[in-house]
């Protein structure tokens, strides 16, 4: 029984359009009739994906037009959280809204407006442009814990970040943290074919992952302490002679202080501390740095591991400069940003706000990297060298967990509104109990998404967005990128649903912003964009049929032209930017966030290490768990736990656990697996039960197996550098939920 | 889903018992007729035999996915189940015609009925009715030993086990038909048939012994893991208690006492037990020799009641 | 005539199921039913030093299909290309294919009370298409194709790399053949 569409019928016409179910945007052909999307598949044109597809990918059409989904503007008409609304239309919302707005800033100034995202799942600078313009530098994201801190930091040692690996020339591949076999199938089937004839791959991951399984080498690793790894492989670079002489003499700055700093950093030093042996560590730095060109894949565990986060980060860094893997062939590439087309940084409006907003932001007192004093200094570098700033939405914002406390305590002034875009920031932000009381503490909160999520539920309106297939995509690597690759919408926004992009300019226009938004369609706003790559189009959509992808063509060594976007144009091991932060200028130790050697009483209540937040198939963040043909997969949440450890706490594969932190307790289901140290607990993030009652108390079970209840976001958990928090290498212990317990619950 | 059954359920079992004991009775019957003498099994025995085979079909029918196409499954001459169906169906007509020759023209205000002095008619139905009652109450266990993935049901011993259990329901069934109605002819056979019973019993109890023994120690991992089930897994209770000690041991004791009313309990406990019996073998079935990883795979599925299996439906 | 078969290469498998969900979506399955699982062997060995196989399942087009043989209505049919299919309107759903079939590889639809079962996408393959499985794998671990051609990805693994059949003891002869 085959599907029982005739492609080949009249009237098809074929969309080059994107998924949008990860930041992937994987190209999709959509087969379209009559505004109606027939059939989806990957379209094998695409670069990246190549006419694959994964999972979320294939249903498309289910999410398209899901009975769960948000068809129209909703306004509260019960007490929060109590599931009554009315349904209102689109103008009468924004009217309302933006009056509430107005009048919030009248009375407590407009910094008491925040904005909270997801991960890049929205025209973002849209989001900037219009903050900036109303005046609150108080937008923010899970940037924290995906990608951002690494950005900056990597910026501040050599001028951009080189998230663009050269692996078709590369001999060595470390993903550190990462495991794209189960979170970026483009990726995987890159690294699959590049080993297949030769290239090296090294895994660094607590848990056998996907990818491990695939590795040449893995080290399991404590979650958390990857510093010590990093410090590690440095001495053993340097010591052992295994540095890139020419390039360390030629183009690097603070080589001398950095020998000196990690003398000590032996593997035998980090041996205990990341319970690998000296052998893995020296064997695994040796095949780094002896099989050269390679590189290091960024993974977000970095980003998530909370205090020794920035200092992580730059070892790392360090240990790109120190190869000489830094924008030759087969290495890590700093593209910059494109000089060609506009980039996102230049659609936000930063000059719009003023100075003295900035000095609001929440969290920049304290965590200054990703915030405008570290932003400023740093694109001021950028600049002179690449002519461009970075995206100031991701990479300048305010620290999401103190404008939760900020909502609670009115410290250090008081925030009344919070517009929440694209996230479910109770199941994906840290700390869940901070972030529901903030969010039922809040005075307006309003969400733009899809879904009725726990968030949602709780605000005062919510508007319905246009998804995959309903919106034109660019993806640039958040706007970092100097290529891009853009594609077009299948069809119309359905039902009453609109562009992300639209609510925040007709809520810009309802706010007094005339004049700011010259771009009525978001493709009026894209072909702007792209307008200056000066290809013989008229139109965005043209674009997309006859081109699709603007790729410059590839210069390696663009130092040796225009030196590295520092203070000293090299790179700089010692890093001055970073001490002109008040920041260590060379990477120092930490321990994990919560670890048995700086915290034995701690360790002593909870004996295990937890690392979550990694990705899982068939799932995106907190995402998907109303598509049943996804669900039936994977239809509920597990957490890894080795055999010996499971014997000892008498649980049995498939038991409900209790996993708990000092914070708090969840319950997923008990999977014995080799794959894990036995001192790790791995837990399934994201969590939630939208098939329950989304109202309160209920709140669709977004308590219950909800890793983010075991999360720290405590100012001294987070990373001093970016305020990125600890989704990793905390301490928790784990006990089998009794039968009572299940009961009580039911 | 794990709680929909992917396979044969328990209606199929009851078609193996009804057939299985239908054909059984019919060998019964044609044995005596053409080896002993005439009018010597019940008529009520005799009518049954094919009536149970009849009742054996309708839950074949309801087992079926679209009951109402069953007859499709008369097309395919090399199908096993195609050939077990073709001459189930000739056994019921001929058992029904050869049951006719025993029946009392006074009840149709008639002395005689014509057919009945066709002796050579007689004769041949019984003899048809022997053989195929014989196949008909084999063929349950040939189509299952002829299951490669199945490891319980592989091999030859399936055969036996069936053949076996039939005769011996049908053996009971004929006994417990001529208490209802005595046979015209005497001496009957009847008092015969408890011995008889009791000894297929006993045989009975050694093979099923043997075959589990056999799967245990002599096949391969899958069968090992088959027969485990029996011995101390989820089939263990009910083949120990019901099987073994209800359906056979019990009724071998009976069935050898000299009170008619033990030997009828007797007879009864058999037909329980070749009913459990077959229940357990049909559920043996559903392992089959698992694939690498399948079965944490299917362990992890939803069993089919969840919550979210019945939300947002349009 | 072509000899359809599927190579699936375990070494670039990552088990990440989207086979599963494109087989479903696109050939409109009640949410039940899976043509195509995707197992996980392993992880096996003891913690650090371990092993781990995906094994992708589906029908594996025997060229002995047991339960062709099986079924009492002929609506089980391999085609000369060595496709197994099921002809819908014939099935009575008796499940003989299903018991038969060592695979696992056929599914009851409890909405129809019909068998249905992976047929290579035979639809597909008459406009000169490949399967939704193999068309959506990221990992192009699945290779599909025509095994009597020698220029054909499947012919050249089938050939050159050794692949081994899933039960091959049974003499079913698959035509899916595995690369570990």
């Amino acid at each position: 029984m085959s599907k029982n569409i005739d492609l080949e019928q009249e009237g098809i016409e074929v969309k080059k359009s994107a998924c949008y179910f990860c930041h992937q945007n994987c190209g999709v052909l959509a087969y379209v009739k009559d505004g109606k999307v027939l059939d989806i598949e990957g379209d094998p044109e695409f670069p990246t994906n190549q006419g694959g597809l994964c999972c979320r990918g294939n249903i498309a059409l289910d999410h398209l037009d899901h009975p769960a989904r948000i068809n129209y503007p909703l306004k509260r008409v019960g007490k929060r959280g109590e599931g009554k609304w009315e349904q209102i239309p689109w103008d009468q919302a924004i009217q309302e809204i933006g009056a509430k707005l107005s009048k919030i800033r009248d009375d407590f100034g407009a910094e008491a407006v925040a904005t909270a995202g997801g991960t890049q799942r929205t025209d973002d600078w849209a989001r900037r442009r219009f903050m900036n313009q109303f005046g609150s530098p108080n937008g923010f994201h899970n940037s924290h814990l995906c990608w951002i801190p690494t950005f900056m930091v990597e910026t501040a040692i050599y001028g951009w970040c080189p998230f663009e690996l050269d692996m078709g020339n590369s001999r060595c591949l470390v993903l550190w943290g990462q495991n794209p076999g189960a979170a970026g199938m483009p990726e995987m089937h890159h690294i699959t074919d590049f080993q297949a004839k030769g290239m090296k791959v090294i895994v660094i991951d607590p848990r056998f992952s996907e990818t491990a399984a695939k590795a040449d080498l893995w080290l399991p690793l404590r979650p958390g302490s990857d510093l010590a790894l990093a410090l590690a492989w440095i001495n053993v670079i340097i010591y052992d002679g295994l540095f890139d002489q020419e390039f360390v003499a030629n183009s690097c700055e603070g080589f001398g202080e950095l020998a000196d700093h990690v003398e000590e950093f032996t593997p035998e030093w980090a041996a205990p501390l990341t319970w690998l042996t000296p052998e893995q560590i020296r064997e695994s730095a040796y095949m780094y740095a002896m099989n050269k060109p390679g590189n290091i894949q960024w993974g977000t565990s970095v980003d998530q591991i909370g205090k020794p986060a920035g200092s992580t980060m730059h070892a790392r860094a360090i240990l790109r400069a120190i190869t000489g893997n830094l924008d030759v062939p087969g290495a890590d590439l700093l593209t910059g940003p494109s000089p060609d087309f506009i980039t996102d940084e230049e659609m936000e409006a930063n000059d719009q706000l003023q100075d003295i907003q900035k000095t609001k932001q929440i969290g920049s007192d304290r965590f200054k990297l990703v915030t405008w004093p570290g932003y400023s200094r740093i694109a001021e570098e950028t600049r002179k060298v690449w002519g461009k700033a970075p995206t100031a939405e991701w990479m300048c914002e305010a620290h999401p967990p103190s404008v939760f406390r900020a909502i609670l305590t009115e410290k250090p002034y008081p925030v009344k509104a919070l517009l929440v875009n694209a996230t479910n920031p109770i199941n994906s932000y840290g700390e869940t109990k901070l972030v529901m009381e903030a969010l039922q503490a809040v005075d307006f909160m309003i969400t733009c998404d899809y879904w009725m999520t726990p968030t949602a539920s709780l605000s005062d309106y919510v508007l319905p967005i246009a998804g995959a297939l309903e919106r034109p995509t660019i993806t640039s690597t958040y706007g970092c990128s100097d290529f891009l690759l853009a594609s077009q919408r299948a069809i119309q926004p359905m039902y009453e649903r609109r562009n992300d992009y639209n609510f925040w300019r007709d809520l810009g226009l309802a706010v007094g912003q005339q004049g700011q938004w010259p771009w009525e369609t978001v493709e009026d706003a894209y072909y702007h964009r792209i307008a200056p790559l000066g290809y013989d189009v008229s139109s965005y959509d043209e674009f997309v049929d006859r081109y699709r992808f603007h790729f410059p063509e590839r210069e390696y060594s663009k130092y040796e032209r225009q030196g590295f976007a520092t203070p000293s144009g090299k790179v700089e091991l010692y890093s001055t930017v970073l001490k002109d932060l008040g920041y260590p200028p060379l990477p120092p130790y930490i321990g994990p966030t919560e670890n048995e050697v700086d915290h034995p009483v701690l360790a002593k209540e909870f004996p295990l290490v937890l690392t979550t937040g990694g990705g899982f198939m068939p799932y995106h963040h907190s995402e998907h768990f109303q598509i049943k043909d996804l669900r039936f997969l994977r239809h509920e949440p597990y957490m890894d736990i080795n055999p010996a450890t499971a014997a000892e706490l008498f649980i049995e594969e498939g038991d409900w656990v209790w996993i708990e932190t000092k914070r708090g307790r969840i319950k997923q289901k008990a999977n014995l697996t080799e794959g894990i140290h036995p001192r790790v607990i791995y837990t399934q993030r994201g969590w939630w039960y939208p098939e329950r009652e989304i109202n309160l108390p209920e709140l669709g079970g977004c308590l219950e197996s909800n890793a983010n209840i075991l999360t720290s976001s405590a100012d001294e958990d987070c990373d001093p550098y970016s305020g990125a928090w600890a989704n990793r290498g905390l301490l928790c212990r784990v006990c089998k939920v009794e039968a009572s317990d299940l009961k009580e619950e039911n | 889903m794990k709680n929909k059954h992917q396979g044969w359920g328990w209606m199929l079992a009851v078609d193996f018992f009804f057939a299985g004991m239908g054909g059984g009775m019919l060998v019964i019957a044609g044995i005596v007729e053409l080896f002993i003498g005439e009018g010597r099994t019940s008529l009520v025995g005799n009518l049954l035999g094919p009536v149970f085979m009849c009742i054996g079909c309708i839950f074949l029918v309801f087992e079926l996915g679209r009951p109402f196409q069953s007859w499709r499954v008369f097309m395919n001459p090399k199908a096993i189940l195609t050939a077990g169906a073709w001459i189930m169906s000739v056994a019921i007509v001929v058992g029904l015609a050869y049951a006719s020759f025993g029946l009392n023209p006074a009840w149709f205000g008639m002395e005689k009925l014509f057919w009945q002095d066709w002796n050579a008619a007689r004769k041949f139905l019984s003899a048809v009715g022997l053989l195929t009652g014989l196949v008909v109450a084999t063929y349950p266990g040939v189509l299952l030993s002829r299951h490669k993935g199945r490891p319980f049901w592989v091999g030859p011993g399936m055969i036996t086990l069936f053949l076996l259990s039939s005769i011996v329901t049908g053996v009971a069934a004929q006994f417990l038909s001529g208490l209802l109605l005595p046979p015209v002819a005497f001496p009957g056979v009847m008092q015969a048939l408890p011995a008889l019973a009791g000894g297929l019993l006993f045989f009975q109890l050694v093979i099923w012994i043997g075959y589990i023994w056999v799967k245990r120690t002599g096949g391969t991992e899958a069968e090992a893991a088959s027969a485990q089930r029996w011995i101390d897994g989820d089939i263990s209770a009910s083949f120990k208690s019901i099987v073994m000690l209800l359906g056979t041991i019990a009724p071998l004791i009976l069935l050898l006492q000299s009170s008619l009313i033990a030997q009828a309990v007797g007879a009864l406990l058999v037909l329980l037990g070749g009913v459990s019996i077959r229940c357990l073998v049909v559920r043996a079935g559903s392992d089959r020799t698992w694939l690498p990883g399948e079965q944490k795979y299917k362990n992890r599925l939803p069993f089919g009641d969840e919550a979210f299996l019945k939300a947002w439906n349009k | 005539m072509a000899r359809y078969a599927m190579v699936l290469d375990t070494r670039r498998c990552i088990g990440c199921h989207s086979c599963t969900v494109a087989c479903k979506v696109h050939n409109e399955l009640p949410v039940d039913m899976i043509y195509n699982s995707v197992t996980t062997i392993g992880p096996t060995g003891i913690y650090p030093n371990l092993h781990m196989v995906n094994l992708p399942l589906l029908c594996m087009h025997c060229a002995n299909p047991p339960c062709v043989d099986g079924c009492p209505t002929c609506a089980s049919q391999k085609r000369e290309d060595g496709v197994v299919f099921i002809e819908d309107k014939k099935c009575v759903g008796c499940l003989a294919c299903v018991m038969a079939c060592p695979y696992g590889a056929r599914v009851p639809n409890h909405e129809t009370g019909a068998v249905q079962k992976c047929d290579f996408c035979k639809d597909r393959l008459e406009v000169g298409k490949k399967p939704h499985c193999v068309n959506t794998c990221h990992q192009k671990a699945r290779i599909f194709g025509d095994l009597d051609d020698e220029t054909s990805d499947v012919y050249k693994l089938v050939h050159g790399e050794n692949p081994a059949r899933l039960l091959g003891e049974l003499n079913t002869e698959p035509y899916v053949f595995y690369i570990y």
